[in-house]
């Protein structure tokens, strides 16, 4: 299959909805095949797939100061009295 | 959802508080994460933390079991910050409005389309810090939207309920959020000697 530059600049546009699992069908399909036969445009993809990696593993779910989780079980775990008014 | 009406009502009902420390206090470190991201510093992080959760808690018995418990929780913390905390904060400047350029870090880092690993290994090299530091100095439009997206992993469609938005809006906030996150890296890498120009 021949690729043009306007497949590539399509594919392009469309990666992050790819990657973002928001193509749905033929879209998605489309692009999949694309991807496997266009090494410049896989390698754009596999490059920000990494790249929402790295954002979530960097900046995602931290560790919360100990005082401050014992202060929010305290306030609304089932065994406590419940917050103040 | 009507969190100020809701003020007024916490769960009496044991079951109800039960469930609340079965399914909403384990989203704590997510929730601090994300707050971090918004506030920019620890103590604000917490205050909005226990501020949403005191909202949520007196809130629960309003929200129907089965639907998405994390989406309405991250509603209550993004509304909860935009109203008491946002005021108070310092804005990052606007970033330049280039959205016809194509602009692509992986291009900097000289992305050659062959079978090659080193412009991701330059994306782990880079300090948590600074990859912190990159997201918090966006705008809060494009931070909230790729921290909900990217960090959080919310649909575009939970993304727009969250912030009251429409799709649209989201789409193309995350298109320029993340465009101009990749520039603040590349100045990141390029600061840090990680790549030669």
């Amino acid at each position: 299959m021949d690729l043009s530059p306007t497949d590539c600049e399509h594919v392009l546009r469309q990666i992050e909805l790819y990657l973002d699992g928001e193509l749905v069908g033929v879209e998605r399909v489309e692009i999949e095949r694309h991807l496997g036969e266009c090494s410049p445009c896989h390698g754009h993809s596999e490059f920000q797939r990494k790249l929402k990696e790295m954002l979530r593993a960097k900046c995602g779910c931290h560790e919360v100061p100990a005082e401050f989780a014992e202060r929010i079980r305290s306030l609304f775990g089932s065994a406590s009295p419940g917050p103040p008014p | 959802m009507d969190v100020a009406r809701s003020r007024t009502a916490p769960p009496e009902d044991p079951a109800l508080r039960a469930r609340f420390e079965r399914d909403v206090l384990p989203l704590l470190p997510n929730l601090y994460g994300a707050a971090l991201r918004m506030t920019r510093n620890p103590q604000d992080a917490e205050d909005l933390v226990q501020e949403a959760y005191l909202r949520a808690y007196r809130g629960f018995g309003g929200f129907e079991e089965g639907t998405n418990l994390r989406a309405w929780m991250y509603r209550i913390l993004t509304n909860t910050f935009i109203n008491a905390y946002r005021k108070r904060q310092r804005e990052p400047l606007t970033v330049q409005d280039d959205e016809i350029e194509d602009w692509y870090l992986y291009d900097r880092l000289g992305g050659s389309g062959v079978e090659s690993s080193a412009e991701t290994e330059v994306l782990d090299r880079i300090p948590d810090e600074d990859v912190q530091a990159a997201l918090e100095a966006l705008p809060e439009n494009f931070r909230m939207v790729v921290l909900l997206a990217d960090v959080e992993g919310f649909s575009y469609k939970e993304i727009a309920e969250i912030l009251d938005i429409p799709i649209g809006t989201v789409m193309s906030r995350l298109h320029r959020g993340r465009k101009a996150l990749q520039k603040a890296l590349w100045e990141t890498v390029r600061e840090r000697g990680l790549v030669t120009d």
